[in-house]
């Protein structure tokens, strides 16, 4: 165990920062030309444009602490935005379970940032229970296509997806985890009607999708018939583990902690208030113990393959932790907290602050609710099973 | 010692009960909240005829000599229907001030029209550096004769955009934080000098942002004594808290009972969501949250009507539990909601931000806290 970074990782280190220098926007510049130019850019360093993807796919094949460096990093730096639906959550799905022509369809895309995905997974019925799913794919006779009917809902970002990768029922005669069906298809078609959905801190991000008569054909089916639901899973745990978000959890604190301390409080700030600089530490605190938990299950995840268990226990510590930076954001506004909208009054920072820790109360519920991965834990990790008496 | 309602305070409970129940279902709410002045002028008036607004005034005042038992049975049940219209600003805060501190002159001129419900007030208190403390006060009131002479800006003043007449807390003498030299005055809010930002607040009510520019009052406006407005305000802000815990109280009955009829209903892995025991024991806990503040909140009111003079500390302890159960309450409810609790759709999440928006009025958990420990 040694906790420095190695000469190669602080040039590593160096490295990503001067590129990052380099690549900054310029005044006047273009958002969207510039993103697509940075991409680019990251590209020719060797796949630093995908660096969660295997090397064999085009991914830079770093190491854990290499990882590490890069997101803590990405977190501080100006970079442009990134969405995780088809380049982290689907990708990996493609590499593992798609046929060899439908990498070569729909990865590039995917890397060029040009096609946008959305995740058709939950529904009205199937949140946590997320096998408990019933939008139903209904296979042509001729074996050409299926016909899709039903609805998704929490729909990240739907209405402005171009494609979506869908988990649909094709068989109900087993257990439910049996007869799931993992489709791609586009979002631009007739039969496929979005709703918006507005969350509590009145942002329009998740929507339902209503599927009437959608025909898909089968070479956009993943993997085999009925099988659906191990190829997804798999995926899940990968997608706890990014929800965790610790590196821009650090970056927050601290903004957190200066504006804390640009509330003056007689002749001091807010910082120096025992009440308010205790949840702050005990935030801190949290926050240091699982980052060595994430890097820890990224050593055993680079030694041993794919994140397992203790992907969790991220979820669950990174999520609270996010929430509870939102919750101090709102107590630092003080009688600003209640203020709504655009106007902004009181401290610049009390703006949205709110909101956002409205919004905030969705981490410890998608993605797996709290609850069911403290199941996942229990079973998994201590081998706590139900009795089978009922 | 006892807890027993009077029967006109269980006929007023009952009728308040009504009331919201024909009223207040959610789509009307938000309606009604997004739609100007931001409540309902109709509401308002049946709350006038029905005596509501004169309850808490003596009846040497024109009201039916209530006190704040009686605007906790009124207060409580508003929170099971989040009532927008302007209760705590025009009664407890506007009329409370008056009461206590106005002249007869004052008394005779805004009182009868405050139980009638066409006047319409507010009080403004708080400024940008002042946080929770009520007696950090930077609006100056110089005095120039007969005149005083108000500048200064107030932040965060509630029902302000419908208001007829503010009462101003400003400072007199002394320095920024001393409680001696704080005066209230009562002005016309279309003065001269005086203009009103508006804006609305996470709960679905109102606020304005107020600056008072060499605005000219005189000695007659004053509430209370010159300097001496500090125990008055004191007493209005208690008063106020205690009107919020119990409308944070039927919030929060709402919550859990809300949560416990959902996760009865919603079935996920095969059974409903209440056969899980870890969602039993968090419903447990909310269930238990709802009573203790309640016990606090009859408490605080009891000992306030008995001796104000008394009760500071447990106010303090009111507002405490409140802020902190409230924020819990509704954070669990949301939870155990799963995805629906964090929409608009449900009306779970708009108590929600009720019980947030009461946790930041008046004080926070953690500065009332810190005011109980060093009472």
């Amino acid at each position: 165990m040694d906790i420095n970074l190695s000469s190669e990782d602080l040039a590593f280190r160096d490295e990503v920062r001067s590129f990052f220098e380099e690549n900054k926007i310029k005044s006047g510049e273009d958002y969207f030309s510039w993103r697509l130019g940075w991409f680019e850019k990251a590209r020719e360093k060797g796949g630093w444009d995908v660096p969660k993807w295997p090397e064999k796919f085009g991914g830079p094949g770093w190491t854990p602490t290499q990882h590490y460096i890069w997101e803590q990093e990405t977190a501080k730096a100006n970079i442009p935005f990134d969405l995780p639906f088809g380049l982290g959550m689907l990708a990996p799905i493609l590499m593992n379970y798609g046929n060899e022509e439908q990498q070569n369809r729909f990865l590039p895309d995917i890397r060029d940032r040009k096609v946008n995905w959305c995740q058709g997974y939950s529904e009205p019925g199937a949140g946590s229970d997320l096998a408990n799913l019933k939008t139903k794919a209904v296979l042509s006779d001729d074996g050409t296509y299926y016909t899709v009917n039903g609805s998704k809902i929490w729909t990240t970002l739907a209405h402005v997806a171009d494609w979506i990768f869908c988990l649909t029922r094709t068989d109900d005669s087993g257990i439910k985890q049996q007869g799931i069906t993992f489709l791609l298809f586009p979002m631009k078609q007739e039969g496929i009607e979005v709703k918006p959905i507005i969350t509590l801190g009145g942002s329009h991000t998740v929507n339902t999708v209503h599927f009437t008569d959608v025909k898909v054909p089968v070479e956009n089916r993943i993997g085999e018939e009925g099988k659906g639901w191990t190829y997804a899973k798999g995926l899940l745990e990968h997608e706890r583990t990014g929800l965790a978000g610790l590196s821009k959890s650090l970056v927050e604190l601290e903004q957190l902690k200066d504006n804390a301390r640009s509330i003056q409080r007689g002749n001091g700030n807010l910082m120096d208030n025992s009440s308010y600089k205790s949840k702050v530490g005990e935030l801190e605190i949290d926050l240091l113990a699982t980052e060595f938990t994430e890097l820890r299950s990224l050593a055993s995840a680079a030694a041993g393959g794919e994140p397992g268990p203790e992907s969790s226990i991220l979820k669950l510590k990174g999520t609270e932790i996010k929430q509870r930076i939102q919750k101090l954001t709102v107590e630092a506004s003080g009688i600003y907290s209640s203020a709504w909208g655009d106007k902004g009054v009181g401290p610049s920072f009390a703006k949205g602050g709110t909101a956002g820790y409205l919004n905030s109360r969705y981490f410890t519920i998608y993605g797996g609710a709290s609850e069911v991965q403290k199941d996942i834990v229990a079973k998994k990790v201590l081998g706590l099973t139900k009795s089978s008496s009922k | 010692m006892n807890f027993e309602l009077s029967e006109e305070q269980k006929m007023i409970q009952q009728s308040v009960e009504r009331f919201v129940q024909e009223n207040y279902d959610l789509s009307n709410r938000i309606k009604i909240s997004s739609e100007d002045p931001g409540f309902s002028k109709e509401y308002w008036s049946s709350m006038a005829e029905l005596g509501w607004l004169g309850l808490a005034f003596s009846e040497e005042d024109g009201g039916f000599g209530g006190n704040q038992i009686d605007t906790l049975v009124l207060m409580e049940q508003f929170g099971k229907g989040l009532v927008l219209e302007p209760f705590l600003a025009n009664i407890v805060l506007g009329g409370g001030s008056i009461k206590r501190g106005g002249s007869q002159e004052i008394k005779d001129s805004i009182i009868p029209k405050l139980i009638d419900g066409s006047l319409q007030i507010t009080l403004a208190y708080a400024e940008e550096q002042s946080r929770f403390d009520i007696e950090d006060v930077s609006t100056s009131a110089r005095e120039e004769g007969d005149v005083f002479i108000i500048n200064g800006k107030k932040s965060m003043v509630l029902n302000a955009e419908s208001a007829d007449k503010i009462i101003v807390v400003a400072r007199t003498n002394g320095s920024q934080v001393d409680e001696e030299g704080i005066s209230l005055f009562l002005i016309d809010a279309d003065a001269e000098g005086i203009e009103r930002e508006n804006f609305p607040t996470v709960d679905g009510l109102r606020a304005s942002e107020i600056s008072f520019k060499d605005v000219q009052v005189t000695s007659e406006c004053l509430i209370g004594e010159k300097d001496k407005g500090f125990s008055i305000l004191q007493a209005v802000v208690n008063d106020a808290i205690l009107a919020l815990a119990a409308e944070a109280v039927g919030a929060m009955e709402v919550l859990y009972k809300d949560t416990v009829e959902y996760t009865q209903q919603r079935e996920q892995f095969d059974h409903p969501l209440s056969d899980f025991q870890v969602l039993q024991h968090r419903m447990v806990d909310m269930f238990m949250e709802y009573e203790q503040c309640k016990s606090l909140l009859f408490r605080a009111t009891m000992e306030t009507v008995q001796d104000p003079s008394l009760s500071q500390r447990t106010i303090h302890a009111l507002k405490h539990l409140i802020g902190k159960s409230g924020i819990f309450v509704g954070e669990s409810a949301v939870q155990l909601h799963g995805g629906m609790g964090v929409t608009e759709e449900l009306r779970i999440g708009h108590f929600f931000k009720r019980l947030l928006v009461i946790d930041s009025q008046f004080g926070n958990a953690d500065f009332h806290l810190d005011k109980f420990t060093s009472l």
